[in-house]
């Protein structure tokens, strides 16, 4: 072997030299003013202002002149893959153009990495892996470890084209290089991460709550420690055609990038075979089923819940996640204490099995993540307790949503040792009349059923009468969706109210009554005039109001 | 289950349709089941017993659909439970004048086989 240690040190002093000048910039009345002025140049504050690339071109550049050598190189660890990448080079600049990769613990670089300690070489003796290294005729090389805390996360070196005998000096010097470099380095990293999770979050998690009449969705996501990590914790809200409602929250197993993209991974899976209508049960199932498949050896805890508005019922699928909190509109928390499956992708084959709760108005529903309620030195039942007691404490309140008190009780004094995702879903009393506005568009009449729905249901309709008025909406609002139709932007309005028995809707577009046409060639009219007691057609340069009356056989 | 599963009964085509038939969803349901249906079929059973709503764009699908199967000297056999809200609609608007409609999945079947 061709490497030796500094002529003047023992075997293991050069890192304990260099570690010193690490933690200790200024040296002393020994260095010499020619040394005071390359530690100034390598130290200079002005650095830090730069780009991270033009930072450390500048500190090789000073470097090669400080110590008066040919080349200076900067590598950086792919901890991934195990190899040392070229970031930076000054005299080698084909180097960093070629891409050169030295596995760990091979070659001169990778051997100063894995030992992490200052190593010199004499390259007439020495066996290089680099043959840039050879074609420039570099003679002797000093390379020291660069760290950050105790990981070494690459290696600066220099190389001279006349045989160099380099000293303790030239060491120290060097590792004060490779320290003001770990810096830089190590916030342009932390500064990506933070980047990549911000968008990881805004990409993974819902851009907006619904809204809904009658419904109020809150939600809170809270990363742990910095949020320089992504968390593996998330949640989701999103509507079936047919109106019903689904809710997702999660936690898979880690943190970081690989957690977040096999978060996605259950995000969109979980998505496409709800939409495409698979039973809750089926739709864990083949989830379970791709995660095993595609060799994720990440697990996933979740709990999958659809809300039938209409019907005011809800089911629950849970895959080995806490049971979700629902609160009764009497204000009673319990937890959802049904047969959980296994977390998904653990085993394939597993069988889930999904229940159904009652969703009348005024109840409240909660899915959290273990982040919310699991203390350091305490009994997981000690922690569903404090939560069942601050959701029955927090509501229902009209100015602050459910998360958002439940977070404030549970959370906010305590710094957060865990992720937190936190979701809540409340069914809330209309407003009386009840007003709407919708995009005139086709899909929105699956929700607008279901909305009516609840209405008509709140307003002691019988099962009979709610059909017939809500079809008889859904007429009319496809009418005022087809009169739009290729109107940008256009929306209709809906108004339903209540006097005594007599329930009266009303439909508002802003097109003209196509009477030479109606939809449905005419049936949706007759549809319309035999489900209800009265209907009005008035139509005038503005547009369309279509007004539905029918006496319900029982007051609410 | 999804929203459309389309199986073979004893030789016989049945799709079981559990989404609301609107405006929104009535011509895909249509191409679906067009796409689905063999050439030589003698008879399509739509079984409606999961589905909630069906309007006026969602009753025209169902006459067209009929229609179709009447050039093919095919027949379409309705599933719609007694104690369904469809019924009543499905009468109001004389469905049962142009489509053939049974209270359950094996009645239906029984129709559909009878088919000479």
């Amino acid at each position: 072997m061709g490497a030796r240690q500094p002529q003047t040190q023992g075997e293991n002093e050069p890192d304990a030299a260099a570690s010193a000048a690490a933690s200790q910039p200024a040296l002393g009345s020994s260095v010499s003013e020619t040394r005071r002025s390359h530690l100034l140049s390598i130290t200079d504050s002005a650095l830090g202002y730069m780009s991270l690339e033009d930072m450390l071109s500048e500190l090789l550049e000073r470097i090669r002149d400080s110590l008066e050598v040919d080349t200076a190189a900067v590598l950086l660890l792919d901890e991934d893959r195990g190899v040392l990448v070229a970031r930076a080079a000054r005299g080698l600049e084909e180097e960093v153009r070629q891409g050169v990769q030295v596995p760990l613990a091979r070659g001169f670089a990778g051997r100063v990495a894995a030992e992490a300690r200052p190593i010199i070489i004499d390259l007439d003796h020495a066996e290089v892996v680099n043959p840039i290294l050879r074609q420039k005729g570099i003679r002797s090389m000093l390379g020291v470890p660069v760290h950050v805390e105790d990981r070494v996360i690459g290696v600066m070196h220099i190389g001279t084209l006349v045989r160099r005998d380099f000293d303790e000096d030239d060491v120290t010097l060097l590792q004060l290089a490779a320290d003001r470099a770990a810096l830089a380095i190590d916030a342009a990293r932390i500064s990506e991460q933070r980047a990549v999770t911000a968008i990881m979050q805004r990409t993974l998690l819902p851009d907006a709550l619904p809204e809904i009449p009658g419904m109020r969705f809150s939600a809170k996501y809270l990363p742990a420690g910095s949020g320089v990590k992504i968390g593996g914790d998330w949640y989701d809200v999103f509507q079936l055609a047919d109106g019903q409602l689904a809710f997702v929250i999660g936690d898979v197993v880690g943190r970081g990038v690989l957690a977040a993209s096999v978060m996605a991974e259950i995000r969109t899976a979980l998505r496409a075979y709800t939409m495409q209508g698979h039973e809750l049960t089926e739709v864990i199932a083949m989830l379970n089923e791709l995660l095993v498949s595609m060799g994720r050896s990440r697990g996933a805890t979740l709990s999958i819940l659809k809300l039938d508005p209409q019907a005011e019922e809800l089911e629950a699928v849970i895959a080995g996640h806490l049971p979700p909190l629902l609160i009764e509109s009497g204000g009673r928390a319990r937890f959802l204490e049904q047969r959980h499956g296994l977390p998904v992708g653990v085993r394939i084959g597993h069988d889930y099995e999904a229940f159904r709760y009652p969703f009348p108005t005024g109840s409240r529903l909660l899915l959290y993540t273990d982040g919310l309620i699991e203390r350091r030195d305490e009994s997981l039942d000690v922690g569903l307790e404090r939560l069942a007691a601050a959701a029955e404490a927090a509501g229902p309140r009209d100015d602050s949503p459910l998360a958002d008190g439940v977070y404030r009780a549970l959370l906010d004094e305590t710094p957060l040792e865990d992720d937190v995702a936190l979701l809540a879903i409340e069914s809330l009393s209309f407003e009386d009349p009840l007003e709407m506005t919708f995009s005139a568009r086709p899909h929105v009449l699956g929700g607008l059923r279901n909305t009516v729905g609840r209405w008509l249901r709140a307003a002691g309709a019988s099962e009979d009468e709610l059909f017939d008025i809500t079809l008889s909406t859904s007429e009319a609002a496809a009418n005022a969706i087809e009169h739009a139709y290729g109107a940008r932007e256009a929306t209709f309005t809906l108004r339903c109210e209540r006097d005594g028995q007599t329930v009266t809707i009303r439909v508002r577009d802003i097109g003209r009554w196509r009477t030479a046409r109606p939809p449905g060639g005419g049936r949706g009219l007759e549809i319309m005039r035999s489900l209800l007691d009265d209907l009005e057609i008035d139509s005038d340069e503005e547009g369309t109001v279509v007004t539905m009356t029918k006496r319900l056989t029982r007051q609410a | 289950m999804s929203h459309l599963d389309i199986e073979q009964i004893d030789g016989v085509p049945v799709a079981h349709v559990k989404e609301d038939v609107d405006a929104a969803s009535a011509a895909a349901i249509q191409q679906r089941l067009a796409d689905a249906l063999d050439p030589d079929a003698l008879s399509l059973v739509v079984d409606l017993s999961d589905t909630r709503y069906v309007d006026s764009a969602g009753i025209d699908m169902l006459l067209r659909l009929g229609d179709r199967l009447d050039h093919r000297r095919a027949q379409l056999v309705l599933v719609i439970p007694e104690t369904s809200q469809l019924k009543r609609l499905a009468t109001i608007v004389g469905l049962p004048e142009a489509i053939a409609i049974r209270p359950s999945l094996a009645d239906a079947l029984r129709e559909a086989k009878a088919q000479p």
